[in-house]
């Protein structure tokens, strides 16, 4: 596992999202509002397109931070505050920075961006 | 007026605590987080073993399909109640989950909901609304009856008045 210190920059991850990237992991996280599979419902509420739903955007956070920090990884905690929808055919790429390591914790912000902007901005505890 | 119908009706959901609970349909199961995983593309050698991924405490009490939530559901009420007075319109703003520990396969959840807050109103970019913040506790149900808390969540919505599209 990784040695988490302040000041440690994740290595940047891109992933390109396609319609089933949306669909695929809404219906693996039993969600199955229409906004995130029937792009028709989605256009008619006003969207451009389906778009990503929260429980993916924090499953892709966990992810990240793991894939970087180690299989092992213990994490205590996901905050995180949505903006920019994220649509098929777009790119969320995520970056990372270890902000602290205090009390047994390391803090890790996180920031997954899109086109449209910001799509997910947060922070990940974990144990160290 | 509307702004102190809205808020009289928060404070008195809000005291009613966990006022609802749903169990998870199914058990914490393998089948479930291998098809999580694959949609993720992600993969973690813990999680083909009997552990399940944190952020997936959520998943296992999704209604399902054709599902409801309980009618009692606090953060379902204060929805309803919004949209019958003209916010009908809902984005999810934050999501704040703790984990005390990962869940493995077989254990049965059952998660509770209470309406932390209601702020508002306020204007924003998307339009007049309220902040509507839940949060919800996850436990873990022993064959013994005992109870386990495993994870809890801050989940906060803009409950909103479109503005009108050009």
């Amino acid at each position: 596992m990784t040695t988490l210190t302040a000041g440690q920059q994740l290595p940047e991850w891109s992933l390109p999202l396609t319609p089933t990237t949306i669909v695929s992991t809404a219906i693996a996280t039993r969600d199955w509002q229409d906004v995130h599979h029937d792009r028709d419902v989605a256009q008619a509420a006003g969207s451009q397109d389906i778009f990503m739903n929260i429980l993916t955007s924090n499953g892709l956070v966990e992810r990240y931070v793991v894939d970087w920090a180690g299989p092992d990884t213990e994490l205590k905690g996901i905050a995180i505050r949505l903006g920019a929808p994220a649509h098929p055919y777009d790119t969320l790429t995520f970056t990372g920075t270890v902000e602290s390591v205090d009390d047994g914790i390391a803090t890790i912000s996180v920031v997954g961006r899109v086109s449209l902007g910001d799509h997910v901005t947060g922070t990940v505890k974990v144990a160290v | 007026m509307t702004h102190e119908r809205i808020m009289a009706e928060a404070e008195r959901i809000k005291a009613l605590g966990e006022a609802s609970e749903s169990r998870a349909p199914y058990p914490v199961n393998q089948p479930t987080i291998g098809a999580w995983l694959d949609a993720m593309g992600y993969d973690n050698q813990r999680f083909r073993q009997g552990e399940a991924p944190p952020s997936m405490a959520q998943v296992w009490t999704m209604p399902g399909l054709g599902r409801r939530r309980p009618d009692d559901d606090p953060l379902s009420r204060m929805m309803e109640l919004l949209t019958a007075e003209g916010y009908t319109a809902v984005l999810g703003t934050n999501c704040e989950q703790t984990y005390e520990r990962y869940l493995r396969v077989g254990e049965q959840l059952r998660v509770t909901t209470a309406l932390d807050s209601v702020v508002g109103p306020k204007s924003t970019a998307m339009g007049e609304g309220y902040f509507v913040t839940s949060r919800n506790t996850w436990y873990v149900v022993h064959p013994d009856g005992r109870s386990e808390k495993v994870a809890t969540m801050l989940f906060r919505v803009l409950k909103f008045i479109p503005k009108e599209r050009p």
